[in-house]
């Protein structure tokens, strides 16, 4: 028999615990806000699929494995954390294995900027950054958020004065080790950039060796006027990961922010990104590449609110789908009565190099102004047989010509990370996934 | 080296080829010429290995090979090569990667070890310059936005620098001006060799002003009506297709 998942009141009591175990005292650990995000848990209760947002995205499987919530040594040698390193000059460096922060294997030692671990935040009572948790993501619209708020264990901080502009990127490298096995990770983040300044962030999840966790991440970020963020985001965490990503963006005027993600291999994986425009002006750009092969689920949620008038957003994401992969993307701009001139467009492609490979697409565009440019458009398709030809022609066998056209397919988004390091391993990650599937 | 005898092809149930008996020998330059829809470009693609057409009677043998026993990309590996009317545009494939792996492709097929990165782009720099192929053009998608000369260009590139045994031009000179189809002509005769033979498929006599045939075939309803001399193509430019079309109906 089946045993049965965990109820909601199992995960409140670990969470309690949790909690109960912090260092209390001045409040500064965030007691009132885990506490009220915890209730809100309680309010909410586990996603159902009869919800739209969580229909095609089963978290039974989750719930099944019983994550624990408690702490445990992670087991892993300081080379191993450096093979991972990007070779190009950084700005910064946060290193999280297993979500917990490992100041001796990070660079943070920084004048011009605020660059650091939020456990350190609240330890030395940065209370402007800690007022400003939870503002843009609230106590959680779904349980993993409000247990995220409730039970994070680190995160970064970072913020970025006004006027300053960095021209080296600063990274946030997660690892996961053996050691996660059975466990959640709940990091949290919180990225300001103040009016005018301009970053490059690189955000990766890989995993050291393969783990059996559920990562459970929350970001939150804030572009003062005329801010710029450029954000790089990979997610690799192994087959039998579970990984949850939830990222809240609010753009002041003229903020400009441009994320290009690549969900690339965990067993099940959801990345939702929540942006929101504050003001006239300001420019939102999402583009993504996301791979699923047998036993995987990738899902992509968007969710670009329009709300004042003059802003402009572009969604443009691919998916590589084989074997009995699965994959979901749901991407929603709202165009609120008052956002007029909104300049809004969303697409995504898809290639099924398999019969048994499922794609739920839904574009949504929901417009209530009037004075708008808005579209979307979705493809599914399979590789090009004339492509194959062609390429069969000149020499190339079935298999290559197959890895020739699917790199090629995701090149318009591979392309758009700046360093050839990360270019080549996304490539890497496409032969990969094609030769592990049979299907390339 | 190529060998089509009494080879009956059709594409869904339709026959148009009806029979085609052709030899071509090392060294040697033929023409294929014919009215649309004559069965020119069929023939080609059947060589070259497409789906999608039925081979109901014949064979073609090609350097004492069963040709049409072998796969698209092992006749390619055996020196065949044909450019395409209609190159196919390969968004997002760099045309640098697409013809360092189709070269390496050929090479590891003939026993010889792949090119190094040096080597391969000075070659390929140097091929480019003979066929006025702008080196801005390497770095792009395969074909991807090339006008129609640039895509024409980059298939006699592509056979320049895969040095085929046999290489079939199937209506090369299709919607190419003068200086496009002489830069072309020209790619194509720097190939000109004893070790290689040439198929020259095209509908005009243009093409052949500038590549000189040894032999040319007119094809018709399916099957060569006429084979001659160079002269012939010359009586065509004249005469058009019709009295040979009369003639074989007779």
């Amino acid at each position: 028999m089946t045993p049965q998942p965990p109820s909601p009141a199992d995960y409140r009591q670990a969470a309690e615990r949790y909690i109960a175990q912090l260092p209390q005292g001045d409040g500064l650990w965030l007691t009132p806000a885990r506490r009220a995000a915890l209730r809100r848990f309680g309010e909410l209760g586990f996603p159902d699929p009869r919800q739209e947002e969580w229909r095609y995205s089963r978290i039974q499987g989750l719930l099944q494995n019983r994550y624990a919530t408690s702490d445990f040594e992670s087991r892993f040698s300081a080379e191993q954390v450096r093979q991972q390193f990007l070779g190009e000059p950084l700005a910064g460096r946060l290193v999280f294995v297993d979500g917990r922060y490992r100041p001796e294997l990070s660079d943070s030692d920084q004048n011009a900027i605020q660059l650091g671990s939020l456990n350190l935040a609240m330890a030395l009572g940065d209370k402007p950054a800690l007022e400003l948790l939870g503002s843009l993501s609230g106590s959680g619209e779904h349980a993993f958020a409000a247990l995220n708020l409730a039970t994070m264990q680190d995160g970064a901080v970072i913020r970025i004065p006004a006027g300053i502009q960095l021209e080296r990127p600063i990274e946030l490298l997660h690892l996961t080790t053996q050691a996660a096995t059975g466990h959640s990770l709940r990091p949290r983040h919180l990225v300001l950039l103040e009016a005018d300044s301009r970053a490059t962030l690189i955000e990766r999840h890989l995993a050291l060796d393969e783990s059996d966790h559920f990562t459970n991440l929350v970001g939150e970020i804030r572009l003062a006027e005329g801010a710029r963020l450029d954000h790089q985001r990979i997610e690799q965490e192994g087959p039998r990961a579970y990984h949850l990503s939830e990222l809240y963006l609010e753009l002041g005027p003229r903020a400009d922010y441009r994320q290009v993600s690549a969900s690339l291999g965990s067993g099940w994986s959801r990345f939702r990104v929540n942006s929101r425009f504050t003001a006239p002006g300001a420019h939102c750009e999402l583009d993504g590449l996301y791979l699923a092969g047998d036993g995987q689920l990738v899902d992509t949620h968007l969710d670009v609110d329009h709300a004042v008038p003059g802003c402009s957003s572009r969604e443009h994401f691919k998916g590589l789908l084989t074997g009995k992969g699965r994959a979901v993307f749901d991407g929603r701009i709202r165009v609120r009565e008052q956002a007029q001139q909104t300049d809004a467009h969303l697409t995504n492609a898809n290639l099924m190099l398999s019969r048994q490979a499922e794609i739920d697409t839904k574009p949504q565009l929901e417009i209530l102004a009037d004075d708008v440019q808005c579209s979307h458009g979705t493809s599914i398709g399979q590789l090009d047989e004339q492509a194959l030809f062609y390429l069969r022609s000149r020499g190339l066998n079935e298999q290559q010509a197959r890895r020739l056209l699917c790199i090629g397919f995701a090149s318009e988004i591979v392309d758009r990370f700046p360093s050839q390091a990360l270019r080549k391993q996304l490539d890497q990650a496409i032969r990969r996934q094609l030769e592990r599937s049979g299907d390339g | 080296m190529l060998s089509i005898k009494n080879l009956h092809a059709s594409v869904e149930g339709k026959e148009i080829l009806k029979g085609i008996d052709l030899e071509v020998q090392t060294g040697e330059v033929h023409a294929i010429m014919g009215p649309n829809g004559s069965g020119k470009s069929t023939l080609a693609h059947i060589l070259a290995g497409r789906d999608g057409y039925q081979v109901s009677a014949g064979e073609v043998r090609y350097l004492d090979q069963d040709l049409l026993g072998l796969s698209v990309e092992g006749r390619a590996q055996a020196g065949l090569f044909l450019a395409m009317q209609y190159p196919v545009e390969l968004p997002g494939v760099n045309n640098m990667t697409f013809l360092r792996e189709s070269l390496n492709a050929i090479r590891r097929a003939r026993g010889e070890p792949e090119i190094d990165a040096v080597s391969f782009i000075k070659r390929v720099r140097e091929k480019a310059r003979a066929v006025q192929l702008d080196e801005k053009l390497l770095k792009r998608s395969v074909n991807s936005g090339f006008s129609g000369g640039e895509k024409k260009r980059n298939e006699i590139l592509q056979m320049a620098l895969l040095e085929p045994r046999l290489a079939i031009l199937d209506e090369t000179d299709s919607g190419l001006d003068i200086d496009a189809l002489r830069i072309v002509a020209d790619g194509v005769n720097m190939l000109r060799s004893q070790e290689r033979a040439l198929i020259v498929v095209t509908h005009y006599q243009r093409l052949l002003e500038y590549i000189e045939p040894d032999r040319v075939h007119v094809l018709a309803g399916g099957r060569i009506v006429r084979s001659g001399g160079k002269e012939l193509a010359l009586e065509l430019e004249e005469r058009g297709y019709g009295w040979l079309l009369e003639e074989a109906a007779a």
